[in-house]
């Protein structure tokens, strides 16, 4: 498959989502879209879905699971100790401590799940279209070759929409 | 929807976009200026002095300390509920104004986090050295060991205490690292020479900014800001039950959950704006921090320092109406009057009495005035801990084993080696990192905005 992309940049986000909307009525395929901060019109656009949120409760369920099954474990099974007559299996006192230990196990699986799922981590080879997408540009990448359209037709379409350049690049 | 302007605009000077990166990376761009390097040589200082005492409580073991069987906690415990209260703001600040989509936020939570990272890393020292024997705090993990099959204590505050501070501590990092990936790309891709590419590079994990990294990046930050809220909440807790699961007249109240967290934040929230006002100051960010982000942490300071003040006076009812001899005399007797009858009353003068100056709008938009009112309340916080600390265990039930107590060197140094650790990690974070979420300011530009077209 060709590397050739196609890249539409944009002033602001108002010309952006512009842009997106004149690209899509047009049925030409996008990408990716680059933006300076989270821009949810385009995340919308592109249809991503996450399902971060369901993996985090997954993950704290079965913390609380096995955390109160290891405390039960070690209180009841494995060494109990007589407090004062009180019974071993003391679920009330364990309840803090199964919260903070699922927090915990929430918070490292959830970075390590954003870390492979967004494939963010260090050292990692990255392309990036146009490097003022980290600063004031928004950028809309188009592949050459599953676009659905040359680049005369994207040109016409995303500068009517306000894009101040549109350029092609080997990726 | 209905909408009102309440707090004045976010950011002055009729910014764009590429403004915003230009000005809150200027300080990283810039030559380092004379008065950091002067800062940086007294922190270091302190610093030095800490780690001398530090070495010198292991060396020579708690001898070296003034606590005694009657005050068996002395400075060490106020110092590390001092430092972790302060750490509490970071976190309370982008969390709660995240859920509650607070937008001023934006401002000020990279600094915040900043704070809690340093703040909370201070005070994990304190409870490892109150071990005694430091090379064995790994005693405290609940791992299967060659002691026999013996588990720590499940049921104990001080161990949730463990897990919840390193949590804590966890959490806040992550929060505030990963907050600070998109900037450290910001930097890269402006950076002029290779090694502060390479550098900054490596930081932002090779960030882009497409969808799918924002997609993921704004899933992380509710998930962290949603279990971190709770996790706010119950750090302090637990550390008050330290205090309030024993029968010390004066620490066994069921006030003190609520009493700390509120403690915590209201002592972060002064550290805060003690932050906000030097960055502000000497690094001319006044378009970023305005008056309106000032006077917005001076409305909650108000209204946390009422709820101290509240709290200050229900304990002392509840002695008194409580009719529990050992409890009035705690309060009556040891607090209120009695050898350290300055600290109670300082406690009340700098928490739940000067901060009510910032009732009147001339105090809250005056700079100076906001500076030292914060510098008192943290003086004042440390006092209150004091206070919690001392005066209960000093005189308990049996009068045989009353005593005073009073710091040796070692244990200032520590202290005053804390300060300097703080510092030094704040003025590195002023150097090197992005005082200001660059990529959240953007994005909450537009409601001043007059560079996009509409």
């Amino acid at each position: 498959m060709s590397n050739t992309h196609i890249i539409g940049i944009f002033d602001s986000k108002s010309d952006l989502l512009a842009g997106i909307e004149g690209a899509q009525s047009k049925n030409f395929t996008i990408d990716e879209i680059y933006t300076p901060y989270p821009v949810m019109e385009a995340i919308d656009a592109l249809k991503r879905k996450s399902r971060f949120t369901t993996a985090a409760f997954i993950y704290g369920a079965a913390a609380v699971v096995g955390v109160l099954s290891f405390l039960y474990w070690t209180s009841v099974i494995d060494w109990p100790i007589n407090y004062g007559g009180k019974p071993t299996n003391a679920f009330p006192s364990f309840i803090i401590i199964t919260l903070v230990l699922t927090i915990l196990t929430i918070t490292i699986l959830s970075l390590f799940t954003f870390s492979i799922r967004a494939r963010i981590y260090p050292g990692k080879k990255y392309i990036l279209p146009d490097e003022r997408a980290t600063d004031d540009k928004f950028v809309i990448l188009f592949n050459k070759a599953t676009a659905g359209g040359g680049f005369e037709a994207i040109s016409k379409t995303l500068k009517a929409s306000g894009a101040s350049e549109v350029y092609e690049k080997e990726l | 929807m209905y909408k009102a302007e309440v707090r004045g605009p976010l950011i002055l000077g009729n910014k764009d976009y590429h403004q915003i990166t230009s000005d809150i990376i200027a300080p990283i761009d810039n030559k380092t200026p004379g008065w950091w390097k002067v800062a940086l040589a007294i922190s270091l200082t302190m610093a030095s002095f800490g780690i001398f005492a530090l070495y010198y409580t292991v060396r020579y073991g708690l001898g070296t300390w003034a606590v005694n069987n009657s005050v068996a906690w002395g400075w060490e415990i106020i110092n590390f509920v001092w430092w972790i209260g302060i750490g509490h703001a970071g976190t309370a600040f982008s969390i709660f104004l995240l859920i509650l989509r607070q937008k001023w936020r934006t401002s000020i939570n990279r600094a915040a986090e900043a704070m809690t990272v340093f703040a909370v890393g201070c005070a994990a020292i304190f409870p490892a050295i109150h071990m005694g024997r430091v090379w064995l705090a790994f005693y405290i993990f609940p791992y299967p060991n060659t002691r026999g099959p013996l588990w720590v204590n499940f049921n104990s505050p001080l161990f949730w205490d463990f897990i919840a501070i390193s949590a804590y501590l966890l959490i806040s990092a992550s929060f505030w690292y990963f907050g600070m990936v998109p900037d450290f790309a910001s930097i890269r891709d402006r950076a002029k020479t290779k090694l502060k590419k390479a550098i900054y590079g490596f930081l932002a994990f090779g960030w882009t900014g497409s969808t799918k990294e924002w997609l993921r990046y704004e899933g992380l930050s509710y998930v962290l800001g949603g279990i971190a809220a709770v996790l706010v909440v119950s750090v302090h807790s637990i550390v008050s039950t330290d205090f309030a699961s024993s029968v010390i007249p004066g620490w066994h109240s069921t006030l003190f959950p609520p009493y700390f967290v509120v403690g915590a934040i209201f002592s972060g929230f002064g550290m805060v704006m003690t932050l906000m006002i030097v960055i502000r100051k000497y690094y001319h960010l006044e378009d970023y921090v305005t008056d309106s982000h000032l006077n917005a942490i001076a409305k909650i300071l108000v209204f946390i320092s009422l709820i101290m003040g509240t709290a200050y006076a229900t304990e002392v009812f509840i002695a008194w109406y409580s009719g529990n001899p050992y409890e009035m005399f705690t309060f009556f007797h040891n607090r209120i009057t009695g050898d350290y009858s300055f600290m109670f009353w300082a406690m009340v003068t700098c928490n739940a009495i000067i901060p009510q100056l910032m009732w009147s709008k001339k105090i809250r938009s005056n700079i100076t005035a906001l500076f030292i009112i914060s510098l008192i309340i943290n003086v004042g916080m440390w006092y209150e801990r004091f206070n919690i600390v001392v005066t209960s265990l000093s005189k308990d039930y049996l009068p045989s084993s009353w005593t005073t107590y009073s710091p040796t060197w070692v244990e200032i140094g520590i202290y005053i080696g804390t300060i300097g650790i703080f510092t030094t990690g704040v003025l590195f974070f002023f150097r090197f990192v992005p005082m200001i979420a660059i990529s959240e300011v953007k994005s909450v530009l537009k409601p001043t905005e007059i560079t996009e077209k509409h």
